[in-house]
């Protein structure tokens, strides 16, 4: 089968298309023929090292096709079930082995596109928005990257629970996206900085909750506009870790929370994975939630894919077509 | 009148018998007669000269009586109402004139003794069960020094909620304490690592919650023995302060939360000042919240009451009676 290799790690250049064997499913895996893989900043981490796999490795932890095989202590998956993943390394290829409890049906009115979407951000903006930080209608949320991956569903889903949404956003054209999905302010961060801005939008009263995957650039800023007892989820570091924080800073501020959250930690059980795809999966098919897929690229182009989300310039999904 | 004054910082000989002029109300303020003052660390820290306060002053912040004054704009107290106030300095004295919006009514079923003594810790253990983590019938709490003088009433809150109380304690005194308050099981950390007799206790599963006054002792091993996206609530630290915190550490550690309350940010408008002590009040009456006043002390022995406190050979409350 043709799949993407890393060798070595590094830039994007060090992901070449090569041909190997199509993988075995061992006793309690499914084997997938691919129809999509997703593309996400974490396959950018492994391939250029800082997170570590390995070598050789096939990257990508994301996608949907069907099951063409099913490994002989297999039960929850069979032959020709629409499937979709995250968290399976392998994905950039025609076909991977995935242990069958990572996977999730897909319904008949959601696409392979749409299901691989919906796993990785979706999952994320779903935890952010509901268990995180259970959010509710009249509460004001500060969503930072509002254009981004999980910024945008996370903005559709706070949006539809009712709560007000502040949005930031690096550009007029993100800012207008962020606004679609439902943002009530958008805060344009490279001409104003946030903190005065959420300050004066909320009255001087600050936000219920933070939203942060941005980190060190953002977080310290965050402490001042936020309630008393509010809640700050920082679940990435997209701009570079956060130093160590004195937890008195916390009571200094207003007795406030921090969370530092992973996806693993709310899709533990089989039971938790099931309810929220089923959940996301719903509100996609009611139109409620709306993904937007950026762009698609044949497999062979993995290296673009990873130029183009490092470089931050296509808002939405990235997609991988083997 | 009698008061205790503090002409300039130091041992608990800094405090001296002092005869002032009975305070005159302020136009928002009420005069109080003291019957009872609480004791707590924080005199301590402001006798010597930790915490700054402007010279000479009354020590005390908490304290019950009865109203004999009110100033020109006052309409929520009148003279001869029975009322309690924590948070408000000059209580180690006769009378006390206290911004009429903090004092709080003291219900039938209550004697003034028992108001003094549970305003500050009974609102603290209040609102860590009520509202910092709001306990669940059937969670698990890990409480440290749990026969200190917070400890005994949250230990008690915790288990008439329904949930199970893992207390820590320094004593087999202590632990007697403990139990007899409601806690399931006691780890002596004088005698055995609480990390590993929690993750026994809990069949390697964890807390929901931990409840920590101590800091730095006790915070990083907390972190270890809570469940996935458990709660540490850390809200004092008398082992000395915690160190700054990596954010890393909480999402390796399962998605974790921290917070770091105090007390005014659970009592900050009049409205939750009142239902709060007004609960708190409802649980003694009933019967349902049992408080140790260990030793009442004549005002002039003041300096007596601060070495017991100091010496940590109490473990319940002190008062100062004028």
């Amino acid at each position: 089968m043709k799949a993407i290799r890393v060798q070595h790690t590094g830039g994007p250049e060090v992901m070449e298309l090569a041909e190997v064997p199509v993988p075995q499913p061992k006793p309690a895996e499914a084997l997938i023929k691919i129809s999509v893989a997703g593309v996400n900043s974490i396959d950018g981490h492994f391939r250029d090292g800082s997170f570590r796999t390995p070598l050789p490795f096939i990257p990508g932890q994301e996608g949907a096709g069907v099951v063409t095989a099913v490994g002989r202590q297999a039960k929850l998956v069979k032959l020709g079930d629409r499937v979709a993943w995250s968290g399976t390394l392998g994905s950039y290829a025609e076909y991977v082995a995935a242990p069958e409890d990572h996977l999730v049906p897909v319904p008949k009115a959601i696409t392979d596109e749409q299901a691989t979407a919906a796993m990785m951000q979706g999952l994320t903006a779903h935890y952010l928005a509901n268990d995180a930080h259970k959010l509710k209608a009249g509460e004001t949320a500060l969503v930072h990257a509002a254009a981004g991956g999980v910024g945008l569903l996370l903005v559709q889903l706070a949006h539809a629970i009712g709560a007000r949404v502040i949005g930031t956003a690096s550009s007029e054209e993100k800012g207008k996206l962020a606004r679609e999905a439902g943002a009530d302010e958008v805060i344009i961060y490279t001409k104003a900085d946030f903190e005065p801005e959420v300050k004066r939008l909320t009255g001087g009263k600050g936000v219920d909750v933070v939203y942060d995957g941005v980190g060190k650039a953002t977080f310290e800023r965050n402490l001042n506009v936020m309630k008393p007892r509010g809640m700050l989820v920082l679940y990435g570091m997209s701009s570079g870790p956060v130093p160590p924080v004195d937890p008195a800073k916390l009571s200094e501020k207003g007795s406030l929370y921090m969370a530092r959250t992973t996806l693993a930690h709310f899709t533990a059980t089989r039971q938790e994975l099931l309810a929220r795809t089923s959940d996301l999966f719903r509100l996609i098919e009611d139109g409620r939630l709306k993904l937007r897929i950026a762009k698609k690229y044949p497999l062979a182009e993995a290296a673009e894919a990873h130029r183009d989300m490092e470089a931050h310039r296509m808002p939405g999904k990235l997609l991988l077509v083997p | 009148m009698k008061a205790i004054q503090i002409r300039q910082v130091g041992g608990p000989e800094a405090m001296a018998l002092a005869e002032l002029p009975v305070p005159q109300p302020k136009a928002n303020e009420a005069v109080v007669k003291l019957a009872a003052s609480g004791v707590n660390f924080i005199d301590v820290y402001q006798r010597e000269g930790r915490y700054k306060v402007a010279l000479p002053f009354v020590p005390g912040q908490e304290g019950a009586g009865t109203v004999t004054a009110v100033g020109g704009d006052v309409k929520s107290v009148k003279a001869g109402d029975r009322v309690a106030w924590t948070s408000v300095l000059g209580s180690y004295a006769e009378y006390a004139a206290v911004a009429a919006d903090r004092l709080v009514p003291i219900p039938a079923g209550v004697t003034e003794q028992q108001a003094a003594a549970v305003m500050l810790q009974g609102m603290t253990a209040h609102y860590l069960s009520h509202d910092t983590y709001p306990l669940a019938r059937g969670e698990t709490a890990l409480v440290h020094a749990a026969a200190g003088g917070v400890g005994l009433l949250l230990v008690q809150m915790a288990h008439h909620i329904g949930a199970r109380v893992i207390a820590t304690v320094s004593t087999e005194e202590k632990a007697k304490l403990a139990r007899e308050a409601g806690a399931d099981e006691i780890v002596l950390y004088t005698l055995a690592d609480f990390e590993a007799e929690t993750r026994r206790l809990t069949a390697g599963k964890g807390v929901d919650v931990v409840y920590d006054s101590v800091g730095k002792t006790t915070f990083e091993k907390g972190l270890n023995i809570l469940r996935p996206r458990g709660m540490m609530v850390l809200y004092g630290g008398s082992s000395g302060p915690v160190p700054p915190l990596d954010l890393i550490a909480l999402s390796v550690k399962g998605s974790l939360f921290v917070t770091r309350p105090t007390l005014g940010h659970y009592t900050a408008t009049r409205e939750e000042l009142v239902t709060r002590s007004g609960a708190v009040f409802g649980l003694m009456a009933a019967g349902k919240l049992k408080l140790r006043i260990e030793h009442v002390y004549p005002l002039a022995e003041a300096q007596r009451a601060h070495r017991d406190l100091e010496g940590r050979k109490t473990t319940g409350k002190l008062l100062l009676i004028p």
